[in-house]
């Protein structure tokens, strides 16, 4: 097989069919942090859309820029095999099955709001999904490069906004230009 | 009702593009907007329907068409859901179309080890806004604690997590 270029991706473009088709079966079947898993299997091992370098660089932009990762992903798995319109249909299809078992969930959640019951399981499974946050907090904040400035940037962020209660909006644009200009000059003085 | 629709517009769209890896990192905002500065919700509607939307399959950021489905009913859920997913897809559409045609750059590289901090801080300012929502007494701590390192450093499937603690604390009811 050829190192693939664009024009020879493009010749073997896939049907939109399949795009939307599959993104519905991951967004229908994904829980928690394994959507990242099913959409490398399906996009790189069975459907063989795109090489794992690829991947790769599409999963480190859904991780840097804002947004749901998985829906991040699908849009950048359905721009790479099938332009604009491939983004839209992998993005639909990833959000609708998910959009209708919450909205069946938000539906049950209005008939037993009355119950005690109901607020001391939720109480438990929010617990638990506190539990989840963190983690994935020590998880990625175990990877981050040692130093003192991007602890002090993270500490300082999670003060102002989680026990200060300041406003987000201002904080995130003074704090991330701020944490890039420090990232790009400390990666000179230090290469 | 429209008045509802335009607000939960309002607070939803501007936070698709501060919701650096995910729902997690804006929780605090919203229960802060959401609870404190427009009334849609209480404390306990709010931890409740975040206990919702960990249970449910999907993003994270799903909590958005929740809210709007409490707040303003099925359009107060597809307003919100667009508001939470444009701003976010549209830039990542754009960045992903300039990223293919560009190589490695020192911006980049500072980019990506800039942003990763402040991610880090909104996501524990994002589980402290919760906890403080949600009445947290010792059991839940507990429960928090256990979920924590089993997350951390188990394979076990989240689902099994939050299904497995929903039953525990359904037995804990019927027996107290």
């Amino acid at each position: 097989m050829d190192l693939g270029t664009k024009e020879e991706a493009g010749k073997s473009a896939p049907p939109l069919s399949h795009v939307l088709w599959s993104f519905l079966k991951i967004g229908g079947s994904a829980f928690g942090g394994s959507t990242q898993a099913l959409i490398f299997r399906e996009a790189v091992d069975n459907r063989k859309w795109l090489t794992e370098q690829e991947f790769l660089t599409g999963q480190a932009l859904s991780q840097v820029l804002p947004g749901a990762n998985p829906v991040n992903i699908a849009l950048y798995v359905g721009l790479r095999v099938r332009g604009g319109i491939g983004a839209i249909v992998a993005v639909f299809g990833m959000i609708i099955p998910a959009f209708m078992i919450i909205m069946a969930m938000g539906y049950a959640y209005r008939q037993m709001s009355g119950l005690p019951v109901t607020h001391f399981v939720l109480g438990g499974v929010a617990a638990a999904g506190i539990g989840a946050t963190l983690s994935m907090g020590f998880k990625i904040a175990r990877k981050l490069p040692r130093d003192l400035v991007t602890y002090l940037i993270g500490f300082a962020v999670f003060l102002a906004i989680g026990v200060l209660q300041l406003p987000m909006i201002p904080v995130v644009l003074f704090a991330v230009p701020l944490s890039i200009a420090l990232a790009y000059f400390g990666a000179r003085r230090t290469p | 009702m429209d008045n509802r629709l335009l607000g939960l517009f309002i607070v939803f769209a501007p936070l698709s593009l501060l919701s650096f890896g995910g729902g997690q990192a804006i929780i605090a905002d919203v229960q802060y907007q959401t609870v404190v500065v427009y009334g849609y919700l209480t404390n306990q509607e709010f931890a409740d329907l975040f206990a919702v939307s960990r249970a449910a399959p999907g993003p994270s950021t799903l909590i958005a068409a929740l809210i709007g489905y409490q707040v303003a009913g099925f359009w107060g859920a597809l307003v919100s859901c667009f508001a939470i997913y444009l701003p976010s897809s549209l830039l990542v559409y754009g960045i992903s179309s300039w990223w293919q045609r560009h190589r490695v750059s020192p911006l980049k590289t500072a980019v990506e080890r800039g942003l990763a901090p402040v991610a880090i801080g909104l996501i524990f300012a994002g589980a402290y806004a919760v906890i403080r929502a949600a009445h947290v007494g010792p059991l839940e701590l507990a429960t928090i604690a256990l979920c924590c390192a089993l997350f951390y450093f188990t394979k076990v499937g989240s689902y099994t997590i939050v299904l497995g603690v929903a039953g525990l604390f359904l037995a804990i009811h019927a027996l107290t």
